[in-house]
């Protein structure tokens, strides 16, 4: 993304005084949130602060903790070290796995739907962070449960600062057992969008070479 | 720029409007509703050029720069910057050498995020009740609870005030265990010339934008004395593999906040001055108490009711306040519970299910207890008889604001009959015998 171009987007967030991620106000995160779900064609998406986060939203969306067991196809050594933290085991490269993994940088931003078409797994891992504002992530998903426990995995419980206190609202299954604070940045989160919409913009002849 | 100003400006009171009917019974309101927004954070012309500024450097450079930058404000040895409070906090568990399966000393009374450190570190957290006073950890509560397997004290520097950190210390020191302060509500709260952060072995501190100290969205800072402490936090991301990165984004605009932390710092001290002497003169309410020594960073502002001052000690403490908060919202005031069940009872430590399986609660199955409320008789207490302002005592509130914060207090405890015909209208329940926040 150029510099003006990243200028302009800081400076309309800015202006518009909401950078926190629970704000009721905030556009940002549904917003890249659509752009995501849109390019993809997954009806949900979860937005996290990190690679890692989103690999342990997509795994306790599913239920996968502590102990369990899943299969993923050839998990390089940091996921591998990260999933052992988690104490999750990879078994088998055979069966379906656990969560497909996309990492996009600006050479290949505009095959996001492309790549995002041959995923198959119950939840996709696409990192956001190569695209240069920082550790950022997205789970994308066409299961509702897995979304709304990945949402509670990050948030303490709920969804914003309106519900994020009340048990009256919550489901108990939601309820996570460890909590993590994964939330994205609405700043991160605008430039992400512009970043993402850019790639995906038709090439333009500029005016001034028109003849 | 649209975010430096509220939308109309907010008229200094009219003494007359003290006498005014309560407007819950249909008098005037002390802050009508189209004047009750407060701005925060504020985000100036100054905060966008910063901004721009970062983009031209290195992204590592802008986080290194932010974080050196603050460490060196609050005077720790080394500082780990973070994505989140949660991972600043789970990091200097770390860095003080928690392992799985240790036992580390919470208060009962804070945010969730404390406990959930402690489970993130593999760790199994222990309660204990606060101090009465200070609402802080309590240290002999803390000193009963040490066992052979307890690695770390977790003191919350809880609304901005620093806990017992001498007490605490020294009790640490005498079971050859660490301190590590949650300072995630005490941006430049000191006891003496220390900062917090600054004060225990390792530190944890959120950074999102609803703190005193906002940086651009989320994100976190743990501080540390020691190089080893410093050096083993930062081996133990490496180790497995954890991405808890600060994005530049944040870290720009924390850089640029900084140098006005200490400016809103005096304008929250000054309010908090004004509304305490309005507080003192109604009987009714008393303003957090401060230790001397102690610097109060209010990220909060805890008020205490004494329904025994405006002859109302035959009603229950819990009924009063909740007659006092729908009153005071009515006049304007956002006054809030913000916590109304001790931590131990929120559903994941009752659950404990933690990374799934239970674990690491099934590390150490004799560190868990089945807690009620009643375990903590301080914490519940204080939940009767308390009322907080949260974002609204944050930097900078109003001048405007706050004299009219006191007036609502003031208004609203010249009328015990109205509190006491409330109290026998409604029917109030014990804060945690209402919905159990997760949070």
């Amino acid at each position: 993304m150029e510099l003006f171009d990243t200028a302009t987007v800081l400076t309309r967030v800015l202006t518009s005084g909401v950078v926190m991620s629970i704000e009721k106000s905030d556009r940002e995160l549904p917003g890249l949130e659509r752009l995501l779900t849109k390019k993809t064609g997954r009806s949900k998406a979860v937005l996290l602060n990190s690679r890692t986060g989103a690999i342990h939203a997509a795994l306790a969306g599913q239920g996968i903790g502590h102990g369990d067991s899943v299969a993923l196809a050839e998990p390089d050594a940091e996921t591998s070290a990260f999933l052992a933290w988690l104490g999750v085991n990879v078994t088998s490269y055979d069966g379906p796995a656990a969560y497909d993994h996309i990492a996009l940088d600006p050479a290949n931003a505009d095959r996001l739907g492309e790549l995002a078409a041959g995923a198959t797994a119950p939840a996709l891992v696409v990192d956001l962070t190569g695209l240069g504002f920082g550790p950022a992530a997205a789970v994308l998903t066409d299961d509702p449960r897995l979304w709304a426990r990945a949402e509670r995995l990050k948030i303490f419980g709920a969804y914003d600062l309106r519900t994020m206190w009340t048990q009256e609202e919550a489901d108990a299954e939601l309820v996570p057992g460890v909590q993590f604070n994964y939330r994205l940045s609405p700043l991160v989160a605008a430039c992400v969008r512009m970043a993402l919409t850019q790639a995906a913009r038709p090439a333009a002849t500029s005016g001034a070479t028109q003849s | 720029m649209i975010t430096d100003f509220p939308n109309s400006p907010l008229p200094l009171p009219n003494p007359a409007d003290l006498d005014d009917e309560l407007a819950a019974l249909g008098g005037g309101e002390i802050i009508p509703k189209a004047m009750r927004r407060t701005l925060f954070p504020v985000i100036t012309k100054e905060d966008v050029f910063n901004l721009m500024l970062a983009q031209r450097q290195a992204p590592e450079k802008v986080v290194a720069d932010f974080a050196e930058a603050y460490r060196a404000y609050v005077g720790a040895g080394y500082a780990l910057p973070t994505a989140s409070g949660t991972s600043s906090l789970h990091m200097a568990l770390v860095g003080a050498g928690v392992q799985p399966g240790d036992e580390v000393i919470v208060p009962a009374f804070t945010f969730i995020a404390t406990a959930q450190a402690v489970v993130a570190a593999h760790a199994v957290p222990v309660f204990v009740d606060i101090d009465p006073v200070t609402y802080c950890m309590d240290p002999a509560a803390a000193a009963a609870a040490i066992t052979d397997r307890t690695r770390a004290l977790m003191p919350v520097h809880v609304h901005g005030l620093p806990a017992d950190v001498p007490a605490l210390r020294a009790l640490a020191d005498r079971h050859g265990i660490a301190l590590v302060e949650d300072a995630s509500h005490a941006h430049s709260a000191k006891i003496g010339d220390r900062v917090a952060g600054s004060l225990g072995d390792a530190a944890g501190q959120s950074l999102m934008a609803d703190k005193n100290f906002p940086l651009g969205g989320e994100g976190g800072i743990a501080f540390f004395a020691q190089e080893e402490s410093y050096e083993r936090a930062v081996t133990y991301l490496a180790r497995h593999g954890i991405d808890y990165g600060m994005s530049w984004v944040a870290a720009a605009f924390g850089s640029s906040q900084l140098k006005r932390l200490p400016y809103y710092d005096e304008i929250r001290a000054r309010n908090a001055t004004l509304l305490g002497e309005a507080l003192d003169e109604t009987g009714l309410f008393t303003p957090p108490h401060v230790p001397d020594g102690h610097v109060h960073a209010y990220n909060m502002y805890r008020i205490t009711l004494h329904p025994e001052a405006v002859g109302l000690e035959d009603l229950p403490v819990y009924a009063v306040k909740e007659a006092v908060h729908e009153l005071l919202v009515a006049e304007g005031v956002p006054a809030r519970e913000w916590q109304n069940t001790p931590i131990p009872c929120h559903l994941p430590f009752r659950n404990r299910d933690g990374f799934g399986n239970g674990y690491p609660f099934s590390l150490n199955p004799g560190a868990v207890r089945d807690h009620r409320p009643e375990d903590f008789p301080v914490t519940l207490g204080m939940l009767d008889s308390t009322l907080v302002l949260c974002r609204e005592l944050r930097s900078p509130v109003e001048y405007e604001r706050i004299l009219r914060y006191a007036d609502a207090f003031r208004k609203v405890a010249r009328r015990p009959d109205a509190i006491r015909k409330l109290v026998e209208d409604r029917d109030y329940v014990r804060p945690y015998e209402k919905a159990a926040r997760l949070g």
